[in-house]
């Protein structure tokens, strides 16, 4: 044959008989991603939010030079200065502090319930479009249900209830956000399902719990990424809602949701006061959905193209 | 090693018969009743033998396959029946033995390589894994030996190219990567479900030369289904000719298609077209549909397509009977001693 085959570098192998060096599927989208400018400026607001949440202490030791709670009541609704760089509010506390540990609760109960969410909502997906018949219709008569509660009662009861904990916060909004994943995905497994090399690995001998995790799960993720961040976004309003509402996390630990709630009585002549978390929920919310639409695009090119 | 191989499967083959399939019915209900997709057939295949099954679409070849794999979708099922391979009923086996069995000792290949690969893995992994499965091999040594089958079933540069993912395969290569991934584990038995039809004609003529050698060097015994009787006449041994579900005519290959005795695989020759006819004749053609297998005609499957049906094919379901040798064939005219060729070459002008 009077094929040649290049040896190529890092950049993969070059396919006998063409010039353009081929990159695997995910440095594939990643290159198609970077291109994307609008996911670009999502991911780098996201990946700046959840820095500042990382290094929030450090913010607070060597920047603020306040903690959350610390109180400062002769210097209340302080304007931003030097001193507070965005102001404080009506206990004197520094409003940028609460502002870094407020991206600390959203973003980590967001991330910790969306986490929840697919484990369940994935799970459940595939197994009922795995198995189908008698699996498939009671997992989908649960979704039913799920779907069918009105979520914000469920909250607030279970709230009550729980009286929730930062921690059992997520998995409290977890267990209502699974089931649009799981019809999703099982939408996604029943395509999969019926291709043929599903059939053909069932021929090699691979088992149930192989095709479904190795076979089945793998070919959905790019669905499961998409869904995962749009959700992202979902839940952080959710929270910031529940906040709100007195009841999600307690004072006096500051969440993006609070620090709103708590501030709008003070509207008239501390603007800032509310204009601030405001911002930051509207951001980070608008830059997942922002990403995943960016994504769907980057991993599903022909659904863009009207 | 292959040689060796060989030699043991031909003694094998005097002594112990691979597979038997004893009386296979496979049903798939529907509201009103239920298709008989394979309707009590018997058939037999040694160690290393070569097998074709031919038939057209719906005539329950490819559900014979799954129903030997035991890969039926719901909801068909085996109502009766024995499938005997190596003396274990296959029918009978729990889940867990027979996925043992799957990619170790019986071998599929599909017909579309396009779709039978996981698109999100690469090919050597994916030649690889019944390695994985079965001999409990590391992903690294069951990528030494995907690349080293690779190389066997003709891949050129095997090193680089079980580094790429299938899309940047051929349909050829993806077919030959496929049985590559069916060889890896050395299985006994090879079915191949159409293992062309989805390629163009050069490399359809390839793969079935693969096929034959692999057939030759390790002494696979290949069941090969096809509609078409070219490549069945080129690479086996033994055909049957299935109709409806049901085998009509079986017997070596040379007896079917030097001498066929059912009409419906006379027919099926009639209408191959050569290169010597006449050039204003027209192709023949079977007349009709293939029969709704939830509602069979009467008598003999085929009689309402049959040039040469009689009253009895109305009435009467004719069994296989022998003409000799291997041969055997269910026709009432053929059996009481019709003779297809002189009795058409008054009525048909061609």
């Amino acid at each position: 044959m009077a094929q040649t085959i290049e040896s190529a570098g890092p950049g993969g192998t070059r396919p006998i008989g063409q010039g353009r060096p081929y990159y695997g599927f995910w440095r594939q989208s990643w290159r198609s991603f970077r291109a994307n400018r609008i996911g670009m400026i999502s991911a780098a607001i996201l990946i700046f939010f959840m820095f500042i949440a990382l290094i929030a202490p450090l913010i607070s030791h060597f920047v603020t030079h306040f903690t959350a709670t610390a109180q400062d009541l002769n210097n209340t609704f302080a304007s931003p200065s030097h001193q507070h760089l965005l102001g404080s509010d009506e206990l004197g506390r520094d409003t940028l502090t609460r502002l870094v540990y407020g991206a600390r609760a959203s973003l980590g109960i967001g991330f910790l319930t969306v986490a929840i969410a697919l484990t369940i909502g994935v799970s459940v997906g595939l197994v009922a479009s795995y198995f189908g018949g008698i699996v498939d219709d009671l997992l989908m008569r649960l979704v039913d249900v799920v779907l069918a509660t009105p979520a914000i009662f469920l909250y607030i009861l279970m709230a009550i209830l729980f009286r929730p904990s930062p921690i059992a916060f997520p998995f409290i909004i977890a267990s209502v956000s699974w089931a649009p994943l799981a019809r999703l995905v099982r939408a996604e497994g029943l395509t999969l399902r019926s291709r043929e090399f599903m059939l053909a690995t069932q021929s090699i001998g691979a088992g149930h719990a192989r095709l479904i995790l190795r076979h089945l799960l793998p070919n959905s993720i790019p669905l499961v990424i998409v869904a995962a961040s749009l959700r992202l976004g979902q839940v952080i309003l959710i929270e910031a809602a529940l906040d709100y509402l007195g009841l999600g996390v307690q004072p006096p630990t500051p969440t993006w949701g609070n620090m709103l709630s708590n501030a709008e009585i003070y509207f008239s002549h501390s603007v800032w006061l509310v204009v601030l978390p405001g911002i930051a929920i509207f951001l980070t919310v608008i830059a997942t959905n922002l990403l995943g639409n960016a994504l769907r695009d980057v991993f599903d090119p022909w659904q863009s193209k009207h | 090693m292959a040689a060796a191989l060989t030699a043991e499967l031909q003694n094998r083959s005097l002594t112990e018969r691979l597979l038997e399939v004893r009386n296979l019915r496979t049903i798939f209900p529907v509201e009103d009743g239920e298709v008989k997709a394979v309707d009590g057939i018997s058939f037999h295949l040694d160690a290393g033998e070569t097998l074709g099954i031919v038939g057209e679409s719906g005539s329950g070849k490819s559900v014979t396959a799954l129903s030997i794999m035991r890969l039926l979708q719901s909801p068909g099922r085996i109502a009766s029946g024995e499938i005997l391979f190596r003396g274990r009923d296959l029918t009978k086996l729990p889940l867990s033995e027979m996925e043992g069995i799957r990619g170790e000792e019986i071998a599929m290949i599909f017909q579309d390589p396009m779709t039978s690969m996981n698109p999100v893995y690469k090919v050597g992994w994916q030649v690889g894994e019944p390695l994985q499965l079965h001999r409990n091999m590391h992903r690294g040594a069951a990528h030494r030996e995907a690349v080293k089958m690779l190389g066997r079933v003709g891949i050129p540069d095997p090193a680089q190219r079980a580094r790429m993912y299938p899309h940047e395969f051929s349909g050829g290569m993806r077919q030959r990567a496929m049985i590559a991934m069916a060889l890896t584990t050395g299985p006994p038995l090879l079915i191949a479900d159409e293992p062309t039809t989805a390629l163009d004609v050069t490399i359809q003529a390839q793969i079935l030369e693969l096929l034959r050698e692999i057939n030759k060097t390790f002494g696979t015994a290949t069941i090969l289904i096809t509609h078409n009787l070219g490549v069945v006449a080129g690479m086996c041994e033994r055909v049957l000719v299935m109709y409806a579900g049901r085998i009509v005519e079986e017997g070596s290959a040379d007896e079917v298609f030097m001498n066929p005795r059912h009409p419906y695989t006379w027919s099926l020759l009639q209408s191959i077209p050569r290169l010597n006819a006449d050039n204003d004749a027209e192709l023949k053609t079977i007349a009709g549909q293939p029969p709704d297998l939830s509602n069979l005609p009467t008598g003999c499957a085929f009689h309402p397509r049959c040039p040469f049906a009689m009253e009895k094919c109305v009435r009467d379901d004719p069994e296989l009977t022998s003409f000799g040798g291997m041969h055997r064939a269910a026709c009432w005219m053929t059996a009481a001693g019709g003779d297809m060729d002189s009795a058409t070459k008054g009525r048909r002008p061609s």
